[in-house]
């Protein structure tokens, strides 16, 4: 089955195109990156496969229900880490996971989250307020947040942006360990990411997706050698 | 519950919250009322009413703030996309700031009574509509928060703060400042918040007049309902991305 499918997905913000006419599918448990420039629209596909806006035109399934009518079921099988981390200031890590599982009703509480701090080797940082952490603890606490729900589908934009090589390669390990269980749709700016994380790769370029294809498909297709000249390559032409 | 428990931690866990919405009025309180000013605005059964609206100006500023950071964190978006609708985030917010509310009364009551005002179940009476005061307050804060960068509301919202000085009557006489100022004062919602809170707390509801209570319950509805109409609008509008 598909996780997610996209016919002629359009969304227009009065006279700017955001996205305009995007034709996806992504299989069960595949890991999908979107690799795009800033403004390609990553973030506002994102945003509409993950029902937080409605698209202007267009069809959006996922895992076979529509995303306009059946938007509460979506929504209880889905989840999001957002650009920024999204966590609650003032609250400690442990309260933060707490809250999350309270959001989803979530009936073994206690198991979940023993779960996940296990997973991200949270055990150090559980006491902690939110505010207090750095860059890369916030982006993997903002993670194991979004998987309080058990979704089938994660989103994660921009997971690494703004954290040193370590943490980043941290983050990588913890993303890599849900290939297989969970649909990843990650959105990135670094080649590296999308080529070491991903299954398939999709470029966006001014709204619309100019290529789709593993890395290696991708460099083929533009003749070039490396994934960033490939993006180059395919983005500019694509444009 | 869980969305309101979660907003009341992140309040009372910010010290300045506490200072400004408590500690301040309360230290003003207990100033004024040694310098013997000969003037009726500084009797504590009339001081008293405004120090409660001028408290709840503070909430409007921390509500404001609160809002505002889970816009700007993106924190809306995690619920956004949970199954929360969109009445729970509003209520969320109005009933974690209740025990603030309460907190402030309590305490501003206490002290005016250790200073002398007397004791009677007006008090308590005053206390439950300051409650009822409370909701424009919080409403006001929800605007602010959902329009404003969380630096800009605490600014934005400073404002309540000064025209609750300026213009509820609780520092000096609104006539003070002439005639015209004093008319643009009774249509403003802060003079009648104090003089509602302070008819039922002298027991002298003859002071409450017709056009406290409208003016009072006009903007309470209408900024209620901007405060749920813009919140929803805005946690769409900010949304957009690239």
């Amino acid at each position: 089955m598909l996780a997610i499918e996209t016919k002629e997905l359009v969304k227009k913000f009065k006279d700017v195109t955001a996205v305009g006419g995007i034709n996806l599918q992504v299989k069960e448990g595949e890991l999908f990156a979107l690799l795009g420039t800033n403004g390609a629209g990553k973030t506002t596909t994102i945003k509409m496969l993950s029902s937080l806006i409605v698209p202007t035109c267009g069809e959006i399934e996922i895992l076979g229900m529509d995303i306009v009518k059946d938007r509460q079921k979506i929504r209880e099988i889905i989840n999001v880490s957002p650009q920024e981390t999204a966590i609650a200031p003032n609250l400690s890590v442990k309260e933060n996971l707490e809250f999350m599982a309270n959001v989803y009703q979530i009936p073994n509480r206690e198991a979940k989250i023993e779960e996940l701090v296990t997973l991200f080797h949270l055990e150090e940082v559980l006491g902690k307020k939110a505010k207090t952490l750095s860059g890369g603890w916030q982006r993997k606490v903002s993670i194991a947040i979004a998987l309080i729900n058990e979704p089938k589908i994660l989103f994660l934009d921009e997971p690494t942006l703004g954290l040193d090589v370590i943490a980043r390669k941290e983050l990588w390990t913890v993303i890599e360990s849900l290939k297989g269980r969970i649909t990843v749709i990650l959105t990135t700016h670094y080649m590296e990411e999308a080529e070491s994380l991903s299954e398939r790769i999709g470029i966006m370029a001014h709204g619309k997706l100019v290529a789709v294809g593993t890395a290696e498909q991708l460099k083929q297709s533009a003749g070039k050698s490396t994934l960033e000249d490939a993006f180059v390559e395919l983005a500019t032409k694509g444009a | 519950m869980n969305f309101a428990k979660r907003n009341f931690k992140e309040i009372i866990r910010d010290p300045l919250s506490v200072v400004f919405a408590v500690l301040l009025p309360l230290l003003l309180l207990f100033i004024f009322q040694q310098f013997k000013i000969p003037s009726d605005n500084y009797r504590l059964e009339n001081f008293t009413p405004g120090i409660v609206v001028f408290g709840f100006s503070f909430i409007s500023m921390f509500t404001a703030t609160l809002v505002s950071k889970d816009r700007t964190s993106s924190f809306l978006i995690r619920l956004g996309v949970s199954p929360m609708k969109p009445v729970e985030y509003i209520l969320g917010y109005m009933l974690a700031i209740i025990p603030m509310i309460a907190l402030q009364n309590v305490l501003f009551f206490i002290l005016a009574v250790l200073l002398g005002l007397p004791f009677s179940v007006h008090i308590i009476w005053a206390i439950l509509v300051s409650f009822a005061v409370s909701v424009l307050f919080i409403a006001l804060g929800i605007i602010i928060g959902s329009v404003f960068s969380e630096k800009a509301s605490s600014g934005i919202a400073s404002i309540v703060v000064q025209l609750v000085c300026f213009t509820s009557g609780m520092y000096f006489p609104r006539e003070m400042l002439g005639k015209g100022f004093a008319k643009v004062c009774e249509f403003l919602p802060f003079e009648s918040c104090v003089t509602i809170i302070k008819g039922v707390m002298n027991n002298d509801l003859t002071s409450i007049t017709p056009r406290n209570i409208i003016v009072f319950a006009a903007y309470t509805v209408v900024v209620f309902v901007i405060a749920v109409v813009l919140f929803q609008k805005k946690m769409l509008s900010d949304n957009k991305g690239g």
